[in-house]
């Protein structure tokens, strides 16, 4: 296994406080844009890291998805609120806020440990990692082949393993597609859809009792047959 | 046999260093949301935080050679493009109504 080599280090450092830097200045502005604009520094220099970390399908999702989608959907909003007068931040129960950060990131750190140990290869059948396999895991990762991270890869992935959470998630965005449009129209669009609503019912309730089908054809069999009665 | 990359193509980085990079992403995104109170910030908050479990994923999925981890990683993806879709939605309904984004002002719940 080859060591860390100097460059590798100095791409992993200058993505990493890229990473941090600008994740700091996002939660640290109070004029919105700047945060936006700080938030999308901190996903590229993270697609950086997942490309250095050879998932390079990712790196592109993350660059398309996060850095383009979803912080587009941010500027506009900010667009659309176009206020900035919001206190930077809150002194009402800070004490319990900040022992609420700390908890988390405790929280956070345990379950990685957990995760970390129920990972790691123990050597039979039931036995606990030790602190060689733990060691090994957290060291330098293993050699993989050249198709580790590829589309085709996580493709085979999606399509095979783990096809009904791809199915599941395709329903979670129509969802969401519906749910955004519903919780964000004004009072007016809202008035609007159910005045519709209510006329579409009125006309429906209006049109039911002559023509409906199994009726008709209930009356045609009681003529037929009364028909054949006078034979 | 597979082809396997020549030494050196991929990082040689410890996986140490990786989850303490996502430890300190999610401690910074936690800050945003519990201190903040402008609510697009804390959206934000939310987002770096689900990054910091997408690099963790990604850490591991590495570390153990398997690419499952990249496939969850996906999802987690998708599922946040929702959450900011719905997530900004409330915003925006908050707004009309409130004419507020300030999360101490908001309280219809009395919370």
């Amino acid at each position: 296994m080859q060591a860390t080599s100097f460059a590798q280090s100095l791409v992993f450092l200058t993505l990493a406080v890229m990473t941090i830097g600008l994740a700091v200045f996002t939660i640290t502005r109070t004029n919105p844009v700047a945060a936006v604009m700080s938030l999308v520094g901190t996903f590229v220099g993270l697609a950086g890291i997942y490309a250095s970390l050879s998932a390079h399908f990712l790196a592109i999702m993350q660059m398309a998805v996060y850095a383009g989608a979803i912080m587009v959907l941010f500027i506009f909003v900010v667009m659309i609120l176009n206020r900035d007068d919001v206190a930077p931040i809150s002194w009402r129960g800070i004490a319990s806020r900040s022992i609420g950060v700390v908890a988390t990131a405790w929280a956070f750190a345990f379950v990685t440990l957990i995760v970390v140990r129920a990972v790691s290869p123990a050597g039979a059948p039931g036995k606990v990692a030790g602190s060689p396999e733990i060691a090994k895991l957290l060291g330098l990762p293993p050699e993989i082949d050249a198709s580790f991270g590829s589309v085709k890869s996580i493709g085979h992935g999606l399509f095979t393993e783990y096809v009904f959470p791809f199915e599941a998630i395709s329903v979670l965005l129509l969802v969401a597609i519906v749910g955004g449009l519903v919780v964000s129209r004004s009072a007016k669009q809202e008035q609007h859809a159910e005045s519709v609503a209510e006329r579409d019912k009125a006309m429906r309730e209006q049109i039911r009792p002559s023509s409906i089908l199994g009726e008709t054809a209930d009356e045609a069999d009681a003529a037929h047959s009364h028909a054949g009665g006078h034979h | 046999m597979p082809p396997t990359l020549t030494p050196g193509d991929t990082t040689k980085m410890p996986t140490t260093y990786y989850l303490l990079l996502s430890f300190a992403l999610f401690v910074v995104g936690t800050a945003g949301v519990l201190l903040r109170r402008n609510a697009l910030i804390v959206l934000m908050g939310i987002e770096l935080q689900l990054n910091a479990g997408n690099l963790a994923f990604v850490a591991f999925s590495r570390a153990i050679g398997n690419d499952s981890g990249q496939v969850f990683t996906f999802f987690i993806i998708a599922l946040a493009a929702a959450e900011a879709a719905v997530g900004l939605a409330i915003l925006v309904g908050l707004y009309r109504q409130q004419q507020t984004v300030n999360l101490d002002e908001a309280r219809l719940m009395r919370g």
